[in-house]
């Protein structure tokens, strides 16, 4: 048994964030911020066509502007190995391998001048012939070559035709959303800085473990000579989880010019460089007994992809374990296109998933004359329907009671037109949401030194999700100190190995480790006492033991203990410091691991003649086990509603048909939500502490964006009667 | 690097001068459409900036049933005009439904007037075929994306938008825009500032090189006027016009004894709905008249696949706002 041991309630105390100050007063360090004395600058060109080759690039007047030092092109491009293959598949396409173009602006030239403003002046002034050909584009293009369950994540179990072909009630539909572009506020941006041989870049990552991995594979660089800084990012969503080919460049133009070189990406440029959610198209078949009953399921997904790149999109991923269903089915398909390549977008794959299943469940509840809740119930997964193990933690009945109770579910008449306010048709609607359980290693050390505070780092980073102010509330808990004791430190590849933030894991995987550190460190403590006659401790093993208000004492006796600072004075020690590592293994556990779990409950008015839609109020009720912060956990659930309502009703990369330019690639014409978009939003956590996690914790990065569409698709139906199974849900399709 | 020079001058001969005189000059006015095309998007040249922002071009004075305002009277003080929120509460609303708060205490009257199109065709200057950047060239956004572009004034070769919503009630109330070149004044109605696409989309306005626009003078309809502007966009904030419409009326007994009656969101330029006023003006406040008067309007659109639902949507704009000043429910 660990002697420390985790606050038992399921709501952490709701902390400010212990880098608020820093951020409102402008002091936080992002990359782009980032100066070094004699730093260079770059600037982008990127190709004006969607396909074929450079026939020739002319930088001559590029080079002539004052103050320009380099402009590097394929030609000038030393061969450089590719980066290493990460869970997320191999590494981007290299652009300046040879002179072909795949996408409307792929990286063709980056020039680097003294300031910002001489290399964007030459980069415009670079001449570049293209010999274009016609760029495939179009998720149904014919000549798009398709790859079959590219990931192998195809599932199935049991008789999905045969159940198909017998049940009472069938339903087949096809959903389509559009592209999404992440849009962090912050402008990804790379320092790179070259020490002799030694590499530091400050880079907008959501990953520095694997951007330093990257750049040591790429530079041909021994891992502990590349140092990756991120204490901040501007947020990511998932755009910071690949190592982007303009990052290399910059470390390339660094190394040519032997003085640090910063390159900022723009707006523009941010729509084609670091991914986007892609297109998808999907079809649900269901199979479903008179009475609710769940027969078959049929998922069938195809996303796009770049026309030489890999993208994990697991849009059918969680579809199998969302309901008790014998017979399951999910493909996957991917359509190659000359477009960007896409990359991971808040809940990748499941955020669409869900978003066709919970309007298919919605619209078959329609059929059976059966209230959303009570089909769902009457499918509900006691237990892990592919493992046949029970959940880690599940209180979806809870989500479902809770969610409909604060929003006045009960009151809904189920007929669709039945409410109205003036030109404002009403609508309420609702979506269950199972989100699926990810989790890697991570390691972090803890240290107290001879003054009683506590230095924790990891290699992590916190997207502005609130990382800093968790790990720091949850190390002071471990160790009995006040938080203004406890530091911590992540966004250095330095400090002990974290995995990304991404996959809503990272919350679970540093709490661990740092919950085993602080284990380590009070036995430490209680080593270095063990023959201490003058300590109340001594001889003390760590059951007997637990910390508080800066003190080990025992747990049946408070009183006899004594406080970090008087061991370490007594022994003449600076400080003492432990490790804790997590390598979560749920084989053999008995359980399976269980990530979050929601109801999402919305209603939206719509004014039909002019085909406005607005969403009125979200209700989300929660069960992502225990909460490390109630404060930073619900800004992480209302943001990730606020992007929920952006796909629903806003977002789309809109992708010029003939050359597959991005026709909005600015914040003026790719619309995301102001505030006046943005309700009244409820978020209440219900569940207890998860049994697999070592702290009780599940991931709640995603799952806030979960569910939110076909909440309010399925409210859209209730209110006007038309089934809407197309995001973005915009004027023309409601008129 | 895009050189320029930079010159704010204090008064109003000074600043037409500087401009008149030379071929590469342009005022910077229209704040950020001028810098945004110039620096941001390479789209336009000047040599050099006259900075009109230290003009005594500001503040709003009454005349009667004249309003004179300003060219460089902010949004933000127009739409707080106690007059304009009695008299033109239209124009109120339009100020109010444009842009953000931020941007409407910088923005002018003037520059609102001559804020460029939001075409992200015209904007990027690595689309080849702009005719309104580079005449002959063809237009890319006929084939393209073309949600946010206009179906009246519009033809294959520039379906580019006039984005403004302040001058969608100023197009209805005949408003008389004032100018001032070398050569003196001359005062036009902005029914007639803006030139139709036509054979050439690239020649925006009446405007000749070096003249400013001083003031705007916006009649007062008779007391008994009412009025509103309706704006219909997918985000409720913040973005533009996918169509609208500014109507005011006078009502009596239930029949139309006046009507002006302007839209936006879907012209080339602020259009004047002129075909839509005759069919009301006389006719019985009701929604059969109103979407008579929309059909009347929406006669002969240039649409393209992107832009076929503002046909049907700019109607019921129409019909709605009319129904909603005029106050029927039938």
């Amino acid at each position: 048994m660990s002697p420390v041991t985790v606050d038992t309630k399921l709501l952490g105390d709701p902390v400010d964030r212990v880098d608020g100050p820093l951020k409102v007063s402008g002091a936080a360090p992002y990359p782009s911020d980032v100066s070094y004395p004699g730093m260079a600058y770059a600037a982008l060109v990127q190709s004006t066509i969607g396909a074929g080759t450079i026939n020739r690039i002319d930088a001559a007047e590029a080079t002539a502007v004052p103050g320009v030092l380099t402009v590097i092109t394929y030609e000038n491009t030393p061969a450089l190995p590719d980066g290493p293959m990460t869970i997320l598949g191999p590494s981007a396409r290299f652009p300046f391998k040879d002179n072909r173009i795949v996408h409307y602006g792929q990286h063709v030239a980056m020039a680097v001048a003294e300031t910002a403003e001489r290399a964007v002046a030459a980069a415009r002034l670079v001449r570049i012939d293209y010999d274009p050909t016609t760029p495939v584009l179009g998720i149904t293009n014919p000549d798009a070559p398709v790859e079959q369950n590219a990931w192998g994540l195809d599932t199935t179990r049991g008789d999905v035709e045969g159940a198909l072909a017998s049940a009472e009630v069938t339903y087949d539909e096809t959903f389509t959303i559009a592209p999404e572009t992440n849009n962090p506020l912050g402008l990804f941006a790379t320092v790179a800085r070259w020490e002799g041989g030694r590499l530091v870049v400050h880079e907008s990552t959501q990953w520095p473990i694997m951007a330093r991995q990257t750049l040591a594979t790429v530079f041909e660089l021994a891992e502990q000579d590349v140092r990756v800084f991120v204490p901040f990012i501007g947020g990511g969503f998932g755009a910071g989880l690949r190592f982007p080919p303009h990052a290399i460049l910059t470390v390339l133009a660094a190394r040519m010019l032997d003085r640090p070189v910063k390159l900022v990406l723009t707006r523009p440029q941010m729509f084609t460089s670091i991914g986007h959610r892609p297109e998808t198209r999907q079809r649900v078949r269901l199979g479903v007994a008179r009475d609710g009953r769940l027969l078959a399921i049929d998922h069938e997904a195809t996303s796009t992809i770049g026309i030489e790149e890999t993208n994990l999109e697991p849009i059918t991923q969680t579809t199998p374990s969302a309901y008790d269903c014998p017979n399951v089915a999910t493909h996957e398909r991917q359509v190659r296109l000359n477009i960007p390549n896409p990359g991971a977008m808040r809940a990748p794959g499941t955020a669409q998933g869900n978003f066709a299943v919970e309007s298919a469940l919605d619209e078959v509840a329609y059929r059976l004359r059966c209230d959303p809740i009570a089909l769902r119930l009457r499918n509900y997964a006691e237990v892990q329907p592919g493992t046949g193990l029970p959940w880690s933690s599940k209180a979806l009945r809870e989500c479902y009671r809770v969610g409909a109770e604060r929003f006045g579910w009960a009151d809904r008449n189920p007929e669709v037109r039945s409410m109205r306010d003036g030109d404002w048709l009403i609508g309420y609607g609702m979506a269950g949401v199972t989100f699926d359980w990810y989790q890697a290693p991570c390691r972090a050390r803890i240290s107290i030194r001879r003054d009683g505070t506590a230095y924790a780092r990891s290699a992590a980073t916190d997207l502005g999700t609130g990382t800093y102010t968790i790990a720091t509330q949850l190390t002071a808990q471990l160790l009995g100190l006040d938080l203004d004791r406890v530091r911590f430190d992540l966004g250095d590849s330095d400090l002990p190995l974290a995995p990304q933030s991404g996959g809503s894991g990272l919350a679970m995987s540093l709490s661990g480790a740092l919950h085993q550190a602080a284990g380590n460190l009070v036995g430490a403590f209680l080593d270095v006492v063990a023959d201490d006659a003058g300590s109340p401790l001594r001889g003390r093993g760590a059951d007997d033991v637990t910390a508080t208000g800066g003190r080990l004492h025992l747990v049946t006796d408070p009183s006899v203990g004594e406080t970090y600072i008087d061991i370490l004075d007594r022994h003449g020690l600076d400080e003492l410091t432990a490790d804790g590592a997590v390598d979560p293994k749920p084989e053999g556990a008995g359980m399976t691991p269980a990530g979050g779990f929601a109801a999402r409950f919305v209603e939206v008015r719509v004014d039909e003649d002019l085909g406005v839609l607005r969403v009125a109020r979200v209700v989300t009720a929660i069960d992502a086990g225990r909460i490390l912060n109630e404060k930073t956990a619900r800004s992480q659930v209302l943001g990730a509603t606020v992007m929920g309502i952006g796909m629903s009703l806003l977002e789309q990369t809109e992708f010029d048909p003939g050359t597959g330019r991005v026709a909005n690639a600015t914040l003026g014409d790719y619309l995301i939500p102001v505030n006046a978009d943005v309700p009244d939003l409820d978020v209440v956590f219900v569940g207890e502490p998860d049994r697999f996690s070592p702290v009780g914790i599940k991931g709640i990065g995603e799952i806030g964006i979960v569910g939110v569409a076909a909440a309010i698709a399925n409210a859209v139906h209730h209110a006007t009667g038309r089934r809407i199974r197309s995001l973005p849900i915009t004027i023309e399709k409601l008129l | 690097m895009t050189l320029f020079e930079y010159v704010r001058p204090d008064d109003v001969t000074g600043a037409v001068d500087l401009v008149s005189a030379d071929p590469g000059a342009a005022y910077l006015a229209g704040g950020t459409t001028q810098l945004d095309l110039l620096l941001k998007d390479g789209v336009i040249r000047s040599d050099r900036l006259v900075d009109i922002g230290r003009l005594p071009l500001r503040g709003i004075t009454r005349d009667g049933d004249t309003l004179r305002v300003g060219a460089l009277t902010t949004m933000d003080a127009l739409a707080g005009d106690p007059v304009v929120a009695q008299r033109v509460p239209f124009v109120r609303e339009a100020l109010l439904a444009g842009a953000s708060p931020q941007l409407r205490n910088m923005a002018t009257i003037g520059g609102n007037l001559l804020q460029r199109t939001r075409c992200r065709y015209f904007r990027d200057s690595a689309v080849a075929a702009c005719n309104k950047r580079v005449p002959g060239s063809g237009c890319a956004a006929v084939t393209g994306v073309a949600r946010m572009h206009a179906i009246l004034g519009a033809s294959e070769r520039c379906i580019a938008l006039h984005a403004s919503d302040l001058c969608v009630p100023l197009v209805a109330l005949d408003v008389q825009v004032h100018l001032r070149g070398t050569g003196g004044e001359r005062t036009v109605p902005l029914t007639e500032f803006y030139l139709p696409s036509g054979e050439s989309p690239e020649i925006e306005t009446v405007l000749r090189h070096g003249e400013l626009i001083t003031r705007v003078d916006l009649p007062l309809p008779a007391p008994g006027t009412r009025s509103g502007y309706l704006k219909v966009r997918d985000r409720a904030s913040y973005e533009f016009a996918l169509t609208s419409a500014a109507a005011a009326l006078v009502v009596d007994n239930g029949v139309i004894t006046s009507a002006r009656l302007a839209l936006g969101g879907v012209g080339t330029i602020p259009w004047r709905a002129r075909a839509a006023e005759a069919v009301l003006t006389g006719a019985p406040a009701n929604v059969d008249t109103f979407r008579a008067a929309a059909e009347a309007e929406i006669r002969d659109p240039f649409t393209v696949p992107g832009t076929e639902f503002k046909v049907e949507l700019a109607k019921r704009t129409i019909v709605r706002t009319l129904r909603d000043v005029s106050g029927v429910r039938s």
